[in-house]
């Protein structure tokens, strides 16, 4: 993680820090909204939300830090937003739900095994689309985007301890998902 | 340690809480080995498929607003051209509206003048021939007195 000092030296190339962030950005928006429209549209305000805000930037936490909190935050406002709930509940299954289960990458694997793990790739999506907003964020931040519990703290606002539980809650979901598999 | 591992032991492994126990139940039990395994494998896939999918959608819209002095002069080009417009707009708005009085006023005079005609004016040679008559019958009246 890089230092205070540098975090906030860094915004000055703020074309560097898209490039750098945008995809983890993304990434989480993409997974937590299945809507990639939606996920697009909200890394665009993140990035936005931080240029404008740069000036403001102390470096108490590093970039990225900075840039997912803003994140976790136009998420939790997205999901709040009754009528775009709405809609998501409409059509992500038919859209981005599917396409996001096909996607395991099959090389060397049998045709069964390739079915498996795509059969437990829908299972672990349909356990998160089960989870609450902060369960899912919490899951999401741990194991797509490999942060340790401290950073998740940071990121979400929340006490490490209430992190553990929302991820204990989300792995029960999941684990009861893939067992399901059996 | 002989039972197996409670949801939440595996859920701490998986988070990567491994106390010492837990690391020595796994090495011990085939069965919480090979559950936490599967978990472990099922949240690779899940993290590989979520990368894979969203890999390729770089920052292609994204730009900084930082206007370049061409785009600055061109914008206040451009607010200058408008106020221009505008100003000009509305000195041709001012005229009409005097053209438009002017105009006004003078039907208003047409229209008292017309109305304060003791003939209307259609009839006005009617009223010349009444009146030439008039003046022939008096003219012969005093011819007769005299």
């Amino acid at each position: 993680m890089p230092s205070a000092a540098e975090s906030a030296e860094d915004l000055t190339d703020f074309e560097a820090v898209v490039r750098l962030h945008w995809p983890r950005v993304l990434r989480f928006a993409m997974a937590s909204l299945r809507d990639r429209d939606a996920a697009e549209s909200l890394a665009q305000d993140c990035f936005w939300k931080a240029y404008r805000a740069r000036a403001t930037f102390r470096g108490d936490a590093s970039v990225g830090t900075w840039l997912m909190q803003i994140a976790v935050n136009l998420v939790r406002d997205y999901a709040r937003n009754r009528r775009l709930q709405f809609w998501r509940r409409t059509c992500d299954f038919a859209v981005d739900f599917g396409a996001a289960s096909r996607v395991v990458p099959d090389e060397g694997c049998s045709p069964e095994r390739s079915v498996a793990a795509k059969e437990r790739v829908a299972a672990v999506w349909a356990a998160t689309r089960g989870l609450s907003e902060r369960q899912r964020t919490v899951f999401l931040l741990r194991f797509v985007e490999d942060m340790d519990l401290l950073e998740i703290a940071a990121v979400t606002g929340l006490k490490e301890g209430t992190v553990k539980a929302h991820l204990f809650r989300a792995l029960q979901a999941v684990r009861a998902q893939i067992g399901e598999l059996k | 340690m002989n039972r197996h591992l409670s949801a939440e032991e595996i859920a701490s492994w998986l988070i990567g809480e491994r106390s010492p126990q837990l690391e020595r139940h796994m090495s011990e039990c085939p069965a919480c080995f090979a559950e936490a395994a599967r978990m472990e494998a099922a949240l690779a896939e899940f993290r590989g498929a979520v990368r894979d999918w969203s890999e390729g959608r770089v920052c292609s819209a994204w730009r900084p607003q930082t206007r370049s002095k061409t785009a600055r002069w061109l914008l206040a080009a451009a607010a200058g051209l408008l106020v221009i417009c505008g100003s000009y707009w509305e000195f041709r708005a001012r005229q009409r509206a005097a053209e438009a009085a002017l105009a006004d006023a003078l039907l208003l005079e047409q229209v008292d003048a017309q109305i304060s005609r003791a003939v209307p004016e259609p009839m006005e040679p009617l009223v010349q021939l009444v009146s030439w008559n008039t003046n022939a019958v008096n003219a012969q009246k005093s011819g007769e007195m005299q």
